[in-house]
């Protein structure tokens, strides 16, 4: 796991980046939750883009990693939509 | 039973060495779960509040016991239930609704010290606490005494009347419960020492700045009123021993048999942390046996979980202002 860590360091601290900025940004507009929202979307389209970027750039991009990054971000953005709808509004 | 959960957890030649459970056919029916889910949650919530909803306990009288009981643990007297000042809480709860903000200042300019001068109270001292998204009196009380500013609303000795207000709707987005705290003091009160008091250690409060909208009339929105606390208006003596009566015990109590604020926190923060273990048991399981798979980094998708796991908390966390 660190031996993957540090061989992609770069990708990983931007990785990191673009989770610490979108929590700070849903933080800092908080109790605005329609914004929240949105900045949460936003932070797992680019989840999936960047994953996707980088496999297609460092590994081989095969249509099977694909789907997996777009599944796992559907499946935060599943369970953001639960707690919105249950919790929420 | 346990070979169906090895299979599902951990990677095996029956799963093509990739967990289960972070297949695409099981991904997509945890993913179609939480969708059909939201909306069967939501449906319920507004068709049958009683089974499911935001349990919320809020109470005035528990919240004024607890703001007594810091005060005097930390040293000072006691204050009292204003009637005066009860109104322009509940009227600037319902102006927040209304006019959907969330701010000691209104988008038009209003501040908390035109309701309270509308309200009647003629102000020496005065200060307001505002909080939203707590479901018992408890967290209200113990999120303002955990911020410095509010913590010194909350125990200065400038104020002798305070009032709470709690009032419920949607608010930017978000059906909530607003509870709205207001302190003050008056000249006439018997409190020779409270211009002495100037001197106490600095408040960080609004400060009741001269009144800028003493030329403007206002009229505080009349909206949507708490189920069990009216807004007070000008009446005899006898309604006003009553309404005094009913503000001490005003409460704002929903107890549906589900509550869902928990109920979807607890549910989606159990199901990511499956995520985040499957997914670590599969890395380590793989690194060991040096298998090669064409999949994605699941280090990605562990930061990627515990980035959902934190939002998850902010979310549902409360806030005070």
């Amino acid at each position: 796991m660190i031996e993957k860590f540090i061989k992609h360091f770069n990708y990983y601290i931007s990785l990191l980046s673009i989770f610490a900025l979108g929590l700070a940004a849903a933080v800092l507009v908080s109790p605005n939750f329609t914004l929240q929202i949105f900045i949460v979307t936003l932070t797992i389209v680019i989840y999936v883009v960047w994953g996707v970027l980088h496999h297609l750039l460092v590994h081989e991009l095969t249509s099977k990693i694909m789907v997996e990054y777009i599944l796992i971000g559907l499946l935060g953005l599943s369970m953001i939509f639960f707690i919105f709808m249950g919790a929420k509004v | 039973m346990i070979k169906f959960l090895i299979h599902l957890f951990t990677p095996q030649t029956s799963n093509n060495y990739r967990s289960k459970i972070l297949h695409p056919k099981v991904l997509s029916v945890f993913i179609i779960f939480f969708f059909v889910s939201g909306f069967l949650m939501h449906y319920a919530k507004n068709n049958y509040p009683e089974v499911l909803g935001i349990s919320s306990n809020i109470s005035i009288e528990q919240l004024l016991v607890l703001t007594n009981q810091k005060r005097q643990e930390n040293g000072f007297y006691p204050l009292k239930l204003n009637d005066n000042l009860y109104q322009a809480a509940v009227g600037k709860g319902n102006d927040m609704l209304s006019k959907n903000y969330w701010a000691h200042i209104s988008p038009d300019g209003t501040t908390p010290w035109v309701f309270i001068k509308n309200a009647g109270y003629s102000y020496t001292y005065a200060g307001e606490n505002l909080a939203r998204g707590y479901s018992t009196s408890e967290d209200v009380v113990n999120a303002w005494m955990a911020s410095s500013s509010h913590r010194d609303n909350m125990l200065s000795s400038k104020y002798q009347d305070v009032a709470f207000a709690v009032v419920s709707g949607n608010l930017t987005g978000e059906e909530t419960v607003l509870v709205v705290e207001m302190f003050g003091s008056t000249k006439m009160a018997g409190e020779p020492s409270i211009a002495k008091q100037e001197t106490a250690p600095k408040i960080a409060v609004i400060s009741p700045t001269p009144f800028p909208a003493l030329n403007q009339v206002f009229t505080p929105t009349p909206t949507i009123i708490p189920s069990l606390t009216p807004i007070p208006s000008p009446t005899p003596l006898e309604t006003q021993l009553a309404k005094q009566v009913l503000i001490r015990n005003s409460n704002y109590q929903i107890q549906p048999i589900v509550n869902g604020a928990t109920f979807t926190r607890d549910l989606t923060r159990s199901i990511a942390s499956v995520f985040i273990f499957v997914l670590i048991l599969d890395m380590l399981i793989i690194e060991r046996k040096k298998i090669l798979r064409f999949v994605g980094h699941n280090l990605d998708h562990v930061l990627f979980l515990v980035l959902i796991l934190g939002v998850i908390f902010i979310l549902m966390k409360g806030s005070v202002i």
